[in-house]
């Protein structure tokens, strides 16, 4: 589904990717954590064309991101993307949030795109915000909408940078559980997190990352029983201290 | 010393009331045209200073500085003086003579263009405090640049810079006084004629500054409104 080749990214002498190569395949689940600075969401971002890579190849679904006759609003299509400040459309209501790329970019009539928006936000548990703006919910209930927003185009691929970084910790619990049930409903899903709980139960691999290179990859188990660097058991350590 | 003789009925009685009166529908007439296209306009260029092609923000960079730096005064007298000059023969006889109140027209070109530059700067700021992920976030669920803009970017730096732009549009009805030196017949103008026939100037400039006070305080009313009516929960609102 998704294949990075040997990419590479730098801004003049900083390297902020360096040569990452990574298989995602359709309805894989894949966790990346790290250090900050680590290019976690570089990477992501990458992946979804909102930034330019020098060197390698990303291929997602056979249309390769390097080309530069790529459509990239095409690809962007198959890929929700959620973000750590949730960045919801503060001047829109929830409902307009929702329903404005599906309208817009799909051309969906007004009605199908509001039946199907309060499907997805009966989906995250909160149908009765609907009329409110972003300003009006908690953090928590802002960054589901943001999921809810993403899945509305029908993504085959969804993309988490950071989503439960910038919430209070009641608040986690309830993005979490949404991805979980998202995770389990087969979505092919790439997560930037630190939540360890949330890769042990959903995780098919977790990555490590450290200055702009993937340090170590594992399946669950092996990733924290016995990580094989120094430098993954040292974060580890410090990440599940409680 | 003789005593000065205040007479304040010269304000509107006949024929200098209606004199007034016509000088205040050409500013107010003046002042709502180049507002609207220098708003239109000053959107447009400052989206274009921030978009990620360089040749339209260079184009933008170059108006917003021309149009910024120069005084408006010079401007205006460009516009008028120098600007038909360039153009061939008949068509400066067309825009002297073809079109009635042609030195009203030029003085929208001249205050429209102006403002436009200053409009820019604040539409600009607005966007660039608007994070990058939120441009992020509206490509991501397919849109394409224009569509960002368009429904999202824009919208939100609007509302982020209504304060500077009530004192902008503020700014445009007080600069159309300037247009007295093109013999445009507004207030400033009207109020100096009235001076010069009656010779009671204290009495035609004051009811110049009070006419200007009163079409200003409106439109601080007016954007009041705009800014109440556009306020979202999260974003900057009046209190």
């Amino acid at each position: 589904m998704i294949e990075i080749k040997n990419v590479s990214k730098w801004f003049g002498d900083f390297r902020v990717l360096e040569n990452v190569s990574e298989t995602i395949e359709k309805g894989q689940v894949v966790v990346i954590c790290g250090p900050s600075g680590a290019g976690k969401s570089m990477l992501c971002k990458c992946l979804n064309g909102l930034e330019p890579f020098q060197e390698g190849d990303i291929v997602v679904d056979g249309i390769s991101l390097a080309d530069p006759s790529t459509d990239l609003i095409k690809l962007r299509q198959k890929m929700g993307m959620v973000f750590q400040r949730f960045e919801l459309y503060p001047h829109m209501k929830i409902l307009e949030n929702i329903t404005i790329a599906p309208i817009k970019v799909k051309k969906m009539s007004q009605a199908d795109a509001e039946k199907k928006a309060f499907e997805l936000l009966e989906r995250v548990g909160i149908p009765e915000q609907a009329k409110k703006y972003p300003g009006n919910l908690s953090g928590g209930q802002q960054q589901r909408v943001a999921i809810a927003r993403a899945l509305a185009m029908e993504p085959e691929i969804m993309l988490f940078d950071e989503p439960t970084s910038a919430l209070d910790p009641e608040m986690i619990k309830e993005v979490l559980d949404v991805m979980i049930n998202l995770a389990k409903s087969g979505m092919t899903m790439v997560v930037v997190t630190h939540e360890m709980g949330f890769a042990r139960e959903v995780a098919d691999e977790i990555i490590f990352m450290e200055k702009g290179s993937i340090v170590e990859r594992g399946t669950d188990v092996s990733f924290f029983k016995n990580p094989k660097s120094e430098r993954t058991k040292e974060f580890l350590d410090k990440i599940l201290l409680v | 010393m003789l005593a000065y003789d205040f007479k304040w009925s010269i304000l509107w009685a006949d024929p200098y009331g209606s004199w007034m009166l016509e000088g205040i529908w050409v500013t107010i007439k003046l002042g709502v045209i180049c507002w609207f296209i220098a708003l239109f306009l000053g959107t447009l260029i400052g989206t274009l200073r921030v978009t990620p092609w360089k040749l339209s923000r260079l184009f933008a960079t170059g108006y917003t500085e021309l149009f910024r730096d120069i005084p408006l005064l010079v401007q205006l007298f460009f516009w008028y003086f120098a600007a038909p000059r360039i153009l061939p023969h008949s068509w400066e006889m067309y825009l002297y003579r073809g079109i009635p109140n042609s030195e009203f027209w030029i003085v929208v070109v001249g205050l429209s263009l102006y403002t436009s530059s200053r409009i820019a700067e604040h539409i600009r700021a607005g966007m660039q405090s608007i994070s990058d992920d939120q441009y992020n976030a509206a490509l991501s669920t397919g849109f394409t640049q224009f569509q960002t803009y368009r429904y999202v970017i824009i919208p939100y730096a609007i509302r982020l810079v209504i304060p500077p732009l009530t004192t902008e549009c503020l700014t445009v009805f007080k600069n159309t006084s300037l247009a007295m030196t093109v013999a445009v017949l507004e207030t400033t103008f009207m109020s100096q004629q009235i001076e010069a026939y009656t010779f009671h100037g204290i009495e035609a400039t004051t009811g110049a500054c009070v006419v200007y006070m009163i079409i200003t305080l409106t439109v601080v009313m007016i954007m009041g409104l705009v800014e109440k009516r556009l306020a979202v929960p999260g974003l900057i609102t009046r209190r």
